[in-house]
């Protein structure tokens, strides 16, 4: 199963795209993704349910959380109610290892994303404070990746021997897909998800370089 | 700057108000500018001729930001989100109320950024909400010297 982990709808400040325009051009372009996970900015939308519009589009669809650490931005995968309440999803500010060690505390999983990114990835941060204990994998292709930004992601994967994910980033219709994650099995909900990362057995995708 | 002092300062409390009054040509103006090609948008005849939905984007208050905002710095046009709520109709007049409806902050490739969003709440003169108008303003941080 190949899903998008990385994806942003209209419900963060920034997310120019409404999630049934996702599902309508993943079906129209024949994109080989299974679905997708929406990381809403500085927050977690329990609100939303695509539950009828994944299962008219054959999708799954999921939701996670990206939150702004010291150590720039971070996925957490299977946030529950009483996650949020552990620290301020909305902070800018949150230490990295408060995030890592409460997703680790509530069944959750924290993937530092772009860590080849200027200033709000993982690799600058790094070099100048040293790695953070209880990072297990980060994200080694973004689909807003420019230059050699999924490089240094990769090449701090290497380093530390952490696991690498995959994931768009899209902001906007067209973006959705890019790069993604494979896993061995079927996930179809958000505490599926986090298990299957916590089980280490993915693959980081891009397709990218094929326009 | 301390967002949370910020936001219990100045959210939601109105800051400006200011009269317009909707022209039959400013809305065909919009429309045509829009690429629209519905009647109803198109044709002042059409029995439900009305504005394009995001038509009150043209419209702005005499302020973006409450009188006595703090200078952060210069603010940017972040973009513009109209939510209509009634069609708005040729030769209505509108009252625009404006307040601070959100501050947040975020951090991107560029460094820090403060967000202000400006809400305009439009009213008909039967005191109907028409239309609201959010413009999004961003203000980088400085780099540290």
């Amino acid at each position: 199963m190949i899903l998008d982990l990385h994806s942003h709808s209209v419900r963060s400040d920034d997310g120019r795209a409404q999630v049934e325009n996702y599902c309508q051009w993943v079906r129209k372009r024949a994109l080989p993704i299974d679905g997708f996970v929406l990381t809403e900015h500085r927050q977690f939308d329990f609100e939303s349910d695509y539950t009828a519009l994944a299962r008219e589009h054959g999708l799954v669809i999921l939701k996670a959380s990206e939150v702004e650490t010291d150590y720039g931005h971070v996925l957490v995968f299977g946030v529950t109610p009483a996650l949020v309440q552990a620290f301020d999803f909305a902070s800018i500010r949150l230490p990295l290892v408060q995030v890592l060690e409460e997703a680790e505390r509530h069944g959750a999983v924290a993937v530092p994303c772009h860590p080849g990114r200027t200033r709000v990835g993982m690799c600058a941060h790094v070099e100048e404070r040293g790695p953070v204990p209880g990072v297990r994998m980060v994200e080694v292709y973004n689909g807003g990746s420019r230059g050699s930004e999924d490089e240094a992601a990769h090449a701090l994967a290497e380093r530390f021997g952490y696991q690498g994910i995959g994931g768009s980033d899209a902001h906007i219709v067209s973006h959705i897909g890019r790069c993604a994650t494979r896993f061995p099995g079927r996930v179809q909900s958000e505490a599926e998800l986090a298990e299957a990362l916590r089980a280490g057995a993915f693959e980081a995708m891009s397709w990218k370089s094929k326009g | 700057m301390e967002i949370e002092g910020l936001k219990r300062r100045f959210l939601n409390l109105d800051f400006d108000e200011r009269s317009f009054e909707v022209q039959k040509e400013a809305m065909l103006e919009f429309a045509a500018a829009c690429g629209e090609t519905a009647p109803r948008y198109t044709d002042p005849a059409h029995a439900d001729f009305q504005a394009p939905p995001t038509f009150c984007a043209r419209f702005h208050g005499r302020r973006m930001l409450p009188g006595d905002f703090p200078t952060l710095g210069i603010p940017l046009d972040a973009g513009k989100a109209v939510m209509p709520q009634q069609p708005i109709r040729a030769g209505v007049k509108l009252v625009g109320k404006s307040h601070l409806h959100d501050i947040y902050e975020k951090t991107g490739r560029t460094g820090r950024m403060i967000f202000l969003v400006s809400r305009m709440e439009l009213y008909d003169e039967g005191q109907a909400l028409v239309s609201i108008v959010d413009s999004r303003l961003v203000i980088r941080e400085r780099p540290a010297a």
